[in-house]
């Protein structure tokens, strides 16, 4: 049988996003495979250093959909290191508390959502609709349901008032009530498994040797997780536990995600116990925001995304912009690298999986 | 079989578990039929309360995707601070971060809890905000609105450091200690670039760009715009008298600046004051190379107007002739202004500059006396007239013809005669009335206070004037205030009746309770009670309720082509009066203060150049 | 610095002359090397346990004309960050790959190709990555001016609407 060239593109419903992989295949294998990204380049690096300060708060939440907030903290942390600013204490709860809520968000539209690859749509269908009650807390929070624009440089923008506590509290009960729902669904689900289990797999060694990082990373075994390893705002103030699996498959991917949101819950639960009362965030530079300006000098700062390490590398020469933000997408290697290295021998089905459960994500790989 | 053994075990009961979704309410609702209302700080669509709104254009700079464009509404009423403009917001480049309603000056932009816009005509995706939003309806539900939290200017001015008023009244030193540079970079950092000030500044300095160049450190550019002003553009907005109104300026461009409406406004005289103070000297920086041109002016009274008319001619190429009655140049910034406020060496840094672009300032030369103005007429081109506001106006009661009973302006001179080592010691009572209620009776008391502390180790002046309150009093508050702080007394809201003289020597002041100072048309028409008395002891009285013009000097031939209002010259835009040869400015024209007269000069140098080039055709 | 961190940074400076250290914070430390070393310092840190490289990018300092490689390598045991940096002249933009070290520099240096038009020898793969027919300065130099190429490419839209006017009769200043 002759190799046939096929373009798995955006527009396939298999697609993870705004991505294409070109496609050589032998019958239902894949021999080769060369990723092309690109459809979501934005030129988000160079944009910031064309806008004030302030201004730019507007822009970085939309390098990714599903976990907007990683942005936002990045951005404002990688500036108070290089101004040396100290955030008030409420403010680095209120920013744990909505990286947390983030990620169970983001969770709740990835881990049901490999029930699109697999023809269970029941999944998306819970995950979507669970999803939306986070994003009623974001909206009442932050003013926004997606693109949040809340966490900035100095703290958060609004406080956190009791009633939207209790509006947490209530829908982080909501949520671990339905855990066991999802388990039994996708987790206790035979196609699930015979889908998934010893699918896409990829071992320690080779994880390590690419950069790969977040659950593709834990499902081999390690619990390397930027929360416990180099901790930010109050994450070592807090308990909880990094699940790992040994299988380094699709399914312990998919199932460390579901296991994180319980982790998720209980920061939470923790911070909104934890929060001492006071200000919500401090001036990072005298006079107005069209005016705020950041010290000469440089820092990375990275976090835990549900993807794994994304982080900022910002410099500042003084002015009223950024003089440089480099972006690390938290899923660039196996983007890249792993498509390359991974995708050949697999079968043709097997490829969304791949995509899905590596958390392969154009728009913070194109920026 | 490996694979197989490693499947799940599921509950039996697992796929009845499913039934149960079947009795549940949906999670989704009914769109249209059901209409949900978004959160409380949900950032939906735009509001505008556009009788709050001053059109600053703020949230136009902050707008992170260039979606607010400010456009001109034609008829709205031209006011002093405020522009004629409105937000207008195109939702297809909207972000909806709200950082317009976080920055807007007035706050009266806010966002609704709409969720919904529907249109298939992008047309329909820019607007102007209203109160009515952009469906137009009445009370809609308020989303984000500003907070303390999310503020995003800074409303507090960087303080000042000032002597304290025990300590300032014990000398004539200059008691505003002006900004260090990170004070002054700091309070230029408030600044929101709006030019409302511009506006507002009778000279249209450019208040914004200066600022601007004091946050950018760049002090050099910040002295070209206070001397240069818009240099591609007539130079409007220059001030060759920086360093004074850096002190002294009524500073109206504070009263417009759009930070006071929620805040303080940015300390815009101080910051201009910072410039000058910390650059060398002019002449270092500043260069004028201009085109010599083959005439000739003559300019009356070297007051702020006279002398700013004779920077811009001479900055035109003009020959530049100025006539000063009194000994040194300056007019009132030198014998009105008392020297706390305005030390000698910042005017002197301000006339140096004029000096040194080749004007000739002759003193002790008193134009009508000692050269005739027709003289003038035949050896130069042009002439300006900038003779000041020099008489006194007397209250006229019972008593005030006596030696002690004395003009504000007079008294002025002599005190800083007296201080600059030119003149006699003047006559320091051990107690004191100012009659008057205007900056010019501030500054005859707290001058007198000092002199009194100087003298007599004691502080007895007492201030009392027809206005019958602070706000009332046509002076500025932070005279009234640093006076008192100074130990001056006041007595608002009272008129005098008689001086009372007692064995020729004034004893006190008799006074009686006004009771309305305007009538009902705003006209200055006075009620008293005359029942009500008060009674002020004194050995002198100082009458500081107003000046006049002296027009001694103009010939009758020429008064007679003059046109007068209400005691003042009446001329052109460009300070042109009926006669063509002759310009005129400062006080004589529109007064009341040295900005104004600096704007004089600048008009009437535009308006002499342009006559001397259509004159040369 | 964690005496960890300082401990290596003793030892780089036998390895490396020439080394400028910037303390970022307790976590991270910046060291500016010449580039002759970068590879030396790179392994050497590779192999203390600084093995993961989080980024790789460059920074323009046009008026200085150098570009600033960045590489931000991160240690999984104690979390320690070392940001390496060295500058190389932007003229002769040119520079070694690193791609034997990691395998996922291959795309970070054919990005920094792409966008910053710098070479790296060793990685014989410098096709654009992200941009397609891309026709004018490499975009994340300085010099390159977006807001210029943008007008020249794609056309603006103007709307017709007398948006006051519409204003006035929502307010209902005007009838409409």
């Amino acid at each position: 049988m002759g190799e046939v060239k096929l373009f798995f593109g955006p527009n396939h419903p298999g697609m993870h996003g705004n991505f294409s992989v070109h496609m050589y295949v032998e019958g239902d294998t894949v021999v080769r495979a060369r990723p092309l990204p690109g459809f979501l380049h934005r030129g988000f690096e160079k944009l910031m250093e064309r806008r004030l300060w302030y201004q730019n708060l507007a822009l970085i939440p939309r390098i990714c959909v599903p976990e907007p907030d990683i942005n936002e903290v990045c951005y404002a942390m990688a500036i108070e290191k290089i101004a040396k600013i100290e955030v008030p204490e409420r403010a680095q709860w209120i920013r744990m508390i909505v990286l947390e809520l983030a990620r169970i968000a983001s969770h709740l539209m990835s881990f049901p959502g490999i029930g699109g690859s697999l023809g269970l749509y029941t999944g998306p269908f819970w995950g979507t609709a669970d999803r939306d009650r986070v994003l009623d807390i974001f909206e009442s929070l932050t003013g926004a349901r997606v693109y949040h624009m809340y966490i900035v440089p100095g703290g958060v923008r609004k406080d956190l008032t009791p009633s939207i506590q209790k509006s947490i509290k209530e829908t982080l009960d909501y949520i671990e009530s339905r855990l066991p729902d999802y388990e039994n669904l996708i987790f206790k689900n035979r196609i699930v498994h015979t889908r998934l289990k010893k699918i896409a797999l990829l071992d320690r060694e080779t994880a390590l040797e690419l950069g790969i990082t977040g659950v593709g990373l834990r499902a081999t075994g390690v619990p390397y997780d930027i929360r416990k390893v180099d901790p930010y705002l109050f994450y070592d103030k807090v308990e909880f536990e990094v699940p790992t699996a040994t299988d380094g498959d699709a399914f312990s991917r998919v199932y460390l995600k579901f296991l994180e949101i319980s982790q998720s819950i209980k920061i939470i639960r923790q911070a909104l116990e934890k929060m001492p009362e006071g200000k919500v965030n401090v001036r990072i530079s005298d006079g107005n925001a069209l005016r705020y300006r950041v010290p000469k000098g440089q820092a990375y700062v990275h976090v835990e995304s549900t993807r794994g390490e994304y982080g900022y590398y910002m410099v500042s020469d003084g002015g009223e912009k950024p003089y440089r933000v480099a972006v690390r997408g938290a899923s660039y290697p196996q983007t890249f690298i792993g498509i390359e290295k991974y995708l050949p021998g697999t079968r043709i089905e097997d490829v969304p999986i791949w995509l899905s459960t590596m958390d392969v994500c154009a728009p913070e790989v194109d920026r | 079989m490996n694979k197989k053994s490693s499947l799940p075990e599921k509950d039996f009961f697992a796929p009845i578990k499913a039934w149960k979704f079947l009795f549940k309410k949906p999670v989704t609702i009914k769109v249209p039929y059901v209409k949900r209302e978004a959160s409380e700080r949900y950032r939906g669509f735009h509001i505008n309360d556009w009788d709050k709104c001053i059109g600053c254009g703020t949230c136009a700079k902050i707008c992170p995707t260039d979606a607010i464009k400010m456009v001109e509404v034609e008829d709205l009423p031209q006011v002093y601070g405020e522009k004629p403009q409105r937000p207008v917001i195109d939702y297809g480049r909207c972000s909806f971060c709200a950082m317009c309603v976080d920055i807007c000056t007035t706050g009266s932009l806010k966002m609704t809890r709409e969720y919904v816009h529907i249109s298939p005509d992008p047309e329909d995706f820019i607007f102007a905000p209203t109160e009515k939003g952009i469906h137009g309806v009445d009370n809609i539900p308020v989303g984000w609105t500003r907070d303390d939290d999310s503020e995003l200017l800074e409303l507090e001015r960087v303080g000042m450091e000032m002597l304290e008023g025990e300590e300032r009244v014990k000398s004539f030193m200059e008691y505003v200690k002006g900004y260090s540079k990170e004070q002054a970079i700091h309070e230029a950092a408030r600044c929101v670039e709006c030019a409302i000030c511009t506006d507002r500044c009778p000279e249209h300095m450019r208040i914004p760009e200066y600022i601007k160049s004091i946050w950018k450190d760049d002090l050099n550019e910040g002295l070209n715009w206070l001397l240069k002003g818009d240099e591609n553009n007539n130079m409007i907005g220059a001030n060759p008298f920086s360093a004074v109104c850096g002190r002294v300026c009524t500073h109206r461009c504070e009263e417009a600046c759009s930070i006071g409406n929620r805040g303080e406004a940015v300390a815009i005289r101080w910051l201009k004051r910072y410039i000058v103070d910390n650059v060398p000297s002019y002449e270092e920086i500043i260069n004028f190379t201009p085109q010599k041109k083959d005439k000739k002016v003559a300019i009356v009274g070297s007051g702020p107007a006279g002398l700013s008319a004779a920077y811009f001619l001479a900055t035109m190429g003009y020959e530049v002739e100025v006539f000063e009655a009194l000994n040194k140049p300056g007019g009132v910034m030198r014998y009105g202004i008392p020297s706390y406020r305005l030390p000698d060496e910042a005017l002197d840094k301000d006339i140096s500059l004029i000096q040194a672009l080749g004007v000739k300032i002759h003193v002790g030369v008193s134009v009508g006396k000692d050269i005739s103005l027709q003289k003038l007429k035949e050896q130069f081109d042009a002439v300006f007239v900038s003779t000041g506001f020099t008489l006194g106006r007397s209250t006229n009661v019972p008593g005030t013809e006596h030696q002690d009973v004395i003009q504000a302006l007079p008294l002025l001179r002599e005190i800083r005669d007296f201080l600059r080592g030119g003149g006699p010691k003047p006559k320091i009572p051990k107690s004191l009335v100012v009659i008057g209620g205007g900056n010019v009776a501030m500054d005859v008391a707290r001058s007198m206070a000092r002199l009194q502390k100087m003298e007599y180790g004691t502080v007895d002046v007492k201030v009392t004037c027809l206005e019958r309150s602070f706000e009332e009093m046509p002076a500025d508050m932070e005279e009234i205030e640093e006076g008192t702080e100074e130990g001056v007394e006041f007595y608002p809201g009272w008129g005098p009746v008689r001086i009372m003289i007692d064995d020729d020597k004034v004893k006190g002041v008799e006074l009686k309770k006004c009771l309305e100072v305007f009538d009902e048309n705003n006209r200055f028409n006075p009620k008293f009670n005359e029942k009500e008395k008060l009674y002020l002891d004194a050995d002198m009285v100082v009458e500081a309720i107003g000046q006049a013009p002296d027009y001694s000097y103009l010939p009758e031939e020429i008064k007679e082509q003059l046109e007068f209002a209400r005691g003042r010259l009446v001329t052109n835009e460009f300070r042109q009066t009926s006669i063509k040869w002759l310009f005129a400015g400062g006080d004589i024209v529109h007064g009341p203060d040295i900005i104004h007269g600096v704007a004089d000069g600048y008009w009437a140098a535009r308006g002499i150049d342009d006559y001397l080039t259509k004159e040369e055709k | 610095m964690m005496s960890s961190m300082s401990e290596i940074v003793k030892n780089l400076k036998t390895l490396v002359k020439k080394l400028e250290i910037v303390e970022i914070d307790e976590r991270e430390v910046k060291i500016e090397i010449p580039c002759e070393k970068t590879l030396n310092v790179l392994s050497f840190l590779k192999g203390n346990g600084y093995s993961h490289l989080s980024i790789l990018t460059a920074v323009d300092w046009i008026e200085e004309n150098k570009f600033e490689i960045v590489y931000v390598l991160f240690s999984w045991e104690n979390g320690g960050k070392f940001v390496v940096s060295t500058k190389i002249d932007r003229k002769k933009a040119k520079f070694v790959s690193v791609m034997h070290l990691w395998p996922i520099a291959r795309f970070y240096e054919r990005e920094l190709h792409e966008f910053f038009g710098i070479q790296f020898e060793g990685n014989d793969d410098m096709r654009p990555l992200f941009l397609e027919n891309w026709d004018s300065l490499p975009p994340l130099r300085k010099d390159f001016d977006p807001l210029e190429y943008s007008k020249e490419k794609f056309p603006d839209r103007e709307y017709i609407k007398d948006v006051i006017y519409e204003a006035k009769v929502i307010r209902g200043d005007l009838n409409g």
